[in-house]
């Protein structure tokens, strides 16, 4: 870990009382920038490609690093990654992320849609 | 874990958006990159619509989180979640008592802990925020300090006991003063 990055944290989805993983995501916190960066995602086999399981698995990941985000840093919450050259306009076109610099990141209206979109419904 | 290549090459579940390998960086390219990102969220405009709506978020987490204990807090009151938000909106209670329709002492009240809510409070409140604060997020914080002062409150024992006449049997288990017939007839 560099200095100021927070402790690696694993989380996974799963339906309430039941035990499969619906997928699983690492988040390390910034908290010097009021930033949760996702670091790892990935939805369980079966419910990758088109004949998924479950849909809004990985939306549902980021909206939980949204609220986690928005629960630490209030209006400053900002969520990143650092991904692939090729992979910056998939995550620019479904979930409304900004490229800045190496990231893409949400914050501010963007945050707030993803949070109501997939956190809550 | 993590890539370091930037351009790597991806797999299709990457690009299905199914999984997501963050690239790793030098320590000098991630200094680069906060800074960059720290310069743009320095440059966008933060609404009153969306900055209120993000800190409806943020006391909901709260909640959820204080929830998920299942363990009674006092100090996570009705009333200090409610100041709370009051608060973090920058709002004057005067104005949030008009937006919700009750008088700005019964708001002080609510949030001292002098009184609990009115059943119609919680449902306020959620209409108040958008729906962003469910009315069972406010109802359950009631619930739990209420559930809280059943199972505890020695002193409304000894206060309520003096209104119940607890049942008093004989030695072989029959209850004083019920008569005969009424036992056949049971």
């Amino acid at each position: 870990m560099e200095g100021g990055e927070g402790v690696a944290e694993i989380y996974k989805l799963h339906i309430e009382e039941e035990e499969d993983i619906l997928g699983v995501m690492g988040l390390v916190d910034f908290p010097e920038e009021k930033r949760i960066e996702i670091r790892l995602l990935a939805n369980a086999k079966e419910n990758r490609g088109q004949n998924k399981v479950y849909d809004r698995v990985a939306g549902c990941l980021i909206a939980f690093a949204c609220n986690r985000a928005v629960e630490k840093y209030e209006r400053d919450a900002c969520v990143s990654l650092v991904p692939k050259t090729n992979l910056v306009k998939h995550y620019m076109h479904k979930y409304r992320m900004v490229h800045k610099g190496r990231q893409l990141c949400l914050e501010k209206e963007a945050l707030d849609h993803i949070v109501n979109k997939y956190f809550y419904v | 874990m993590f890539n370091r290549k930037l351009n790597g090459k991806v797999t299709q579940a990457e690009l299905d958006g199914d999984v997501f390998i963050g690239v790793e960086l030098s320590p000098a390219e991630k200094k680069e990159a906060a800074r960059e990102l720290a310069e743009y969220r320095a440059s966008t405009k933060l609404t009153d619509k969306v900055g209120d709506s993000l800190i409806q978020h943020h006391i909901r987490a709260r909640i959820d989180t204080y929830i998920a204990t299942k363990k009674y807090d006092p100090a996570m009151s009705f009333g200090y979640f409610l100041k709370e938000y009051i608060d973090k909106l920058d709002t004057k209670r005067k104005d949030f008592a008009e937006q919700i329709g009750i008088d700005e002492t019964l708001l002080s009240q609510l949030i001292n802990g002098h009184r609990l809510p009115p059943d119609y409070l919680p449902i306020r409140l959620e209409i108040q925020s958008d729906k962003n604060i469910s009315a069972w997020h406010w109802y359950k914080l009631v619930a739990m300090e209420k559930e809280h002062y059943i199972k505890t409150d020695q002193e409304i024992r000894e206060k309520q006991r003096k209104y119940v006449h607890v049942p008093q049997y004989d030695k072989d288990g029959t209850r004083k003063g019920k008569s005969k017939s009424a036992l056949v007839k049971r």
